[in-house]
């Protein structure tokens, strides 16, 4: 299975050779130049990754490989040549007889991408049929090996359900399927599970390299996580603004890469703070929560949940997606009033619904949000979002509260004059999570909620600001709550572990501790889920557990 | 064949030539189809056809080149970030705003601009124009132009003022419904269906029959007719909003709901509400119109475009186009104010090409 993975194959026919490809964007009534030249070669079976943090151009020229390009986008020079077609000068019906029956993709969101009115199957055999590739009942038998191969419960029957009706790494490994529905020469696979909790990953990971494989596809693997493109890709592109990097095969590329550039996106990882333990004696802890259940409507989400949060720590929540870690925040902040159970501030009961709390009880708990770009509204001025706290709970006004909006930009990096009078849309993802951050240092809290807010950025970004986060405690002495499903930022930043499955706390305790065996076996396959970025990895995994004792599987089981 | 004839096809055909050369698509494709409908239509119409295309053309032509140059004079008298706005409008757009503009000053000046005032007699009734008439009397001997100009001030007024309460209550109540949810919201929700559920001109006649005609109530039935379109609006827009992140975080801060209606969710929703305010002010116009010209409405003998429409009907018989003026005042003013709406549509849509 893996001998695509050391080069040792010999050089087959050229599929895909792409020569100083220019795109431009329109913006602003200008056109701005986003991809500034770059060449590409794909050979038949190979798989190509490109890397790069978001806005380096990895999605355009992915996109370009089909001869499409997004609206408000042009190809503005060099040749696309896929089978001695040149792309970039063939015509819309010609470059739509390529699409699906020889080029196919595979896009980040398969809830988003699937049409939720037709089945799977009916979604399946269109491109099979339009083509005339296949007759429809020949396709559907087809689309039901596929989906066996793919390791999709229930093959015969998982076709005939409505997107809703199947889960997140189903549909996206449905969707690989689809795009082999007609056995294309190439498909692109768009960040296809940077979406999905790392222990789905890791099976839509082993079934895609598993079917390219088998058919002998090439691919273009779109990524921005080195660890996931390590396990895929034969060979690796760092992409950087619109220009290439360097490129190089993925074992050499790991072992020594040669730019500044590349180097330090693989150091990001090694970041880690000194573990603090929580204080001797009696000391009363910021935050308390003892045995809360909670639930929305009739569902139950949240049972029997209790953990302590001391000043100056920060205590991760860690589990996938629907394990209940966000409720608890939810709960903590008032927002959804827990069913049963307390939750004490410094000792003090807090009224369960925000509604209730007195002013100084919630400027005591502020929140940072996952999505900067939701969490900030975009037409109000830096100044006002961080002043209004300051100014709500504090009461400045004038010079007093300049000043303060002054000293809090410089806290987060920002310089004043610059950020002062500008508005959210006009700044970088990495930026608009820093002023995320001042308007909760505003208030002057004492504890702030965390809700993944590195996982909506790049890794060097993500590293800049989980060291601003570091700072600022030492600084202030806050308590951290740290909700993530990645387990890097947890092993780089956090003093406390709490692993929470379906709404319960599996296992927690200091990080030392929770990350050395023996572990709760929930915490186990966490743990052994997460990507590394030996090339190796995903082959060893699947050794070691057996193709059927993944993901979903394993998830029942542990 | 006279010179006029001769000209005529000389121009379009050296025109579409001429695009052609210089590979103009859609200027070759107009000129040289129009250079084609006009030989049918000259051998059917004779030059009687070929004039009337020629005034077209040159009316449409005169159009464009004022929504040209006033969309110029905007962008050089107005503001940086506003002329920058301006200046990617479309012909149509400031085409629109020309218009408005005039009706805005017409109606603001009237008393300065017209010769006469609004219920003055100074003539026959029916008199033709003339010198001191630009556009002769109506039926009890009033000069047509000074109404005209007087009924700019009324009619646009009124259905200004109207719009502008329709739009306040309708969007505080939408954005209000938006944010706190339950009861009110519910409530609220009913009311409105009850309300859009009976057509608006019925219900119109029904209040005002009951209520009297006076300048006042006709404002606010008007005003209670039309706010559950903006309510349905507002709150749709605000719903939108009230989910995002950054209205947590406001209600989180302990916010009330006026800070989160006028600080967070109006600056968001401005661009379709404005949209929508345009849109509204067509329907009111037309309906202020509609229900002067059945003779509930603004009241005589103030001047207002509707019920002189009705007043005058009478001459339409005799081949006259007075009566038709008024209703040409209205089209225009609905169809300038939908151009300029159209445009601001399409910005806050974000649409590219």
């Amino acid at each position: 299975m893996s001998t695509t993975q050391h080069g040792k194959k010999e050089k087959k026919e050229l599929l895909l050779e792409i020569r100083g490809l220019r795109i431009e964007g329109y913006a602003d009534e200008k056109w701005i130049e986003i991809v500034h030249g770059v060449n590409l070669e794909l050979h038949r079976g190979e798989i190509l990754g490109l890397i790069g943090e978001s806005g380096a151009g990895k999605s355009t020229i992915g996109l370009a490989a089909m001869g499409y390009t997004r609206d408000g986008c042009r190809i503005s020079g060099g040749s696309i040549d896929f089978e001695g077609m040149d792309l970039t000068t063939a015509s819309s019906d010609e470059l739509a007889s390529l699409r699906g029956a020889k080029i196919a993709y595979v896009a980040q969101s398969a809830a988003a991408s699937f049409n939720p009115a037709h089945r799977l199957i009916d979604q399946h055999t269109e491109a099979p049929v339009q083509y005339r590739i296949k007759k429809r009942l020949e396709s559907q038998e087809d689309a039901m090996e596929l989906y066996e191969r793919l390791r999709l419960p229930n093959p015969k029957e998982i076709g005939f359900r409505y997107p809703h009706q199947v889960s997140g790494g189903q549909l996206q490994r449905a969707m690989t399927a689809m795009a082999m529905a007609c056995r294309p020469d190439l498909i692109i696979f768009d960040e296809p599970t940077t979406a999905l909790d790392v222990t789905t990953q890791i099976e839509v990971l082993a079934a895609i390299r598993d079917i390219v494989d088998q058919f002998n596809t090439a691919a273009i693997y779109i990524t921005h996580d080195l660890a996931v493109v390590a396990q895929m890709a034969d060979k690796i592109k760092v992409l950087l603004r619109g220009d290439e990097v360097e490129e190089a095969e993925t074992v050499k590329m790991l072992e020594a890469p040669k730019e500044d550039y590349t180097k330090s996106l693989w150091s990001v990882r090694s970041y880690k703070r000194e573990q603090k333990y929580r204080p001797t004696g009696d000391a009363t802890p910021v935050a308390s929560v003892q045995n809360i259940d909670a639930a929305y409507g009739d569902v139950k989400v949240l049972e029997d949940v209790s953990f302590d949060i001391y000043a100056g720590m920060t205590v991760a929540i860690v589990g996938e997606s629907g394990s209940g870690k966000s409720t608890a925040a939810r709960c903590i902040t008032g927002l959804l009033p827990p069913t049963k159970g307390r939750i004490l501030f410094n000792g003090t009961e807090l009224p369960s619904s925000y509604k209730d709390r007195s002013k100084e009880q919630l400027r005591q708990a502020q929140m940072i949000y996952q999505m900067a770009d939701t969490a900030l509204n975009p037409k109000v001025k830096i100044s006002e979002i961080i002043g209004r706290p300051a100014y709500f709970y504090l009461g400045l006004r004038g010079a007093a509260l300049k000043k303060r909006v002054d000293e809090l930009l410089n806290l987060i990096e920002l310089e004043p004059g610059d950020y002062y009078n500008r508005y959210p849309p006009e700044l970088s993802g990495g930026q608009k999570q820093r002023i995320g951050i001042a308007r909760a240092l505003a208030a002057n809290p004492s504890f702030i909620i965390c809700d993944e807010v590195t996982s909506a950025l790049d890794q060097l970004v993500a590293e800049g600001i989980l060291k601003l986060l570091d700072r600022l405690q030492k600084e202030f002495n806050l308590a951290y709550m740290f909700i993530t499903h990645d387990l890097a930022t947890v092993r780089s930043i956090s003093d406390e572990v709490v692993v929470m499955k379906e709404g319960k706390i599996v296992e927690q305790g200091p990080k030392n501790e929770m990350f050395t065996p023996p572990h709760h076996p929930y915490t186990d396959l966490l743990l052994s889920s997460v990507p590394e970025m030996d090339p190796d990895w995903l082959t060893t995994v699947l050794e070691e557990r057996g193709v059927d004792n993944i993901g979903e599987a394993a998830l029942k089981k542990s | 064949m006279n010179y006029f004839v001769i000209a005529y096809y000389a121009l379009l055909i050296g025109g579409s030539c001429l695009a052609a050369y210089y590979q103009k698509r859609t200027p070759f494709l107009l000129l040289f189809s129009l250079t084609l409908a006009s030989f049918i239509m000259g051998i059917i119409g004779g030059e009687g056809a070929l004039w009337s295309v020629t005034i077209a053309a040159g009316i449409i032509a005169l159009a464009a080149g004022t929504s040209y140059a006033f969309r110029e004079f905007l962008v050089i008298v107005l503001p940086r970030e506003m002329s920058k706005t301006i200046k990617t409008a479309p012909l149509t757009a400031s085409f629109g705003l020309f218009v408005v503009m005039t009706y805005a000053i017409a109606g603001i000046f009237a008393p300065v601009i017209a010769p006469f005032s609004e219920a003055e007699v100074v003539s026959s009734a029916f008199a033709p124009p003339d010198q001191t008439m630009l556009l002769g009397a109506d039926q009890l001997g009033r000069d047509m132009f000074s109404r005209i100009i007087f009924g700019a001030r009324n009619s646009v007024g009124l259905a200004l003022l109207a719009t502008a309460i329709a739009f306040f209550t309708g969007a505080v109540a939408g954005m209000i419904a938006a944010t706190k949810g339950g009861w009110f919201d519910q409530v609220m929700g009913r009311i409105v269906d009850v309300i859009m559920s009976i057509p608006s001109i019925i219900f119109a006649l029904l209040l005002l029959s009951i209520f009297g005609t006076s300048i006042a109530t006709l404002v606010v039935v008007i005003g209670v007719i039309y706010a559950p379109r903006v309510f349905r609006l507002a709150r749709a827009v605000a719903g939108n909003i009230v989910v995002m992140d950054y209205i947590e975080a406001a209600k989180l801060r302990g916010e009330g709901t006026w800070y989160l209606i006028r600080k967070e969710i109006l600056p968001n929703s401005t661009a379709p509400l404005i949209a929508e305010f345009g849109l509204e002010f067509s329907f009111v116009f037309l309906l202020v119109a509609g229900l002067s010209f059945l003779g509930l409405g603004i009241q005589p003998p103030t001047a207002d475009w509707g019920s002189m429409v009705r007043e005058n009907a009478t001459l339409v018989s005799f081949g006259e186009i007075t009566p038709l003026i008024p209703a040409a005042a209205i089209a225009l003013l609905t169809v300038a104010v939908n151009f300029v709406v159209d445009w601001m549509l399409y910005r806050s849509s974000g649409l590219k090409e």
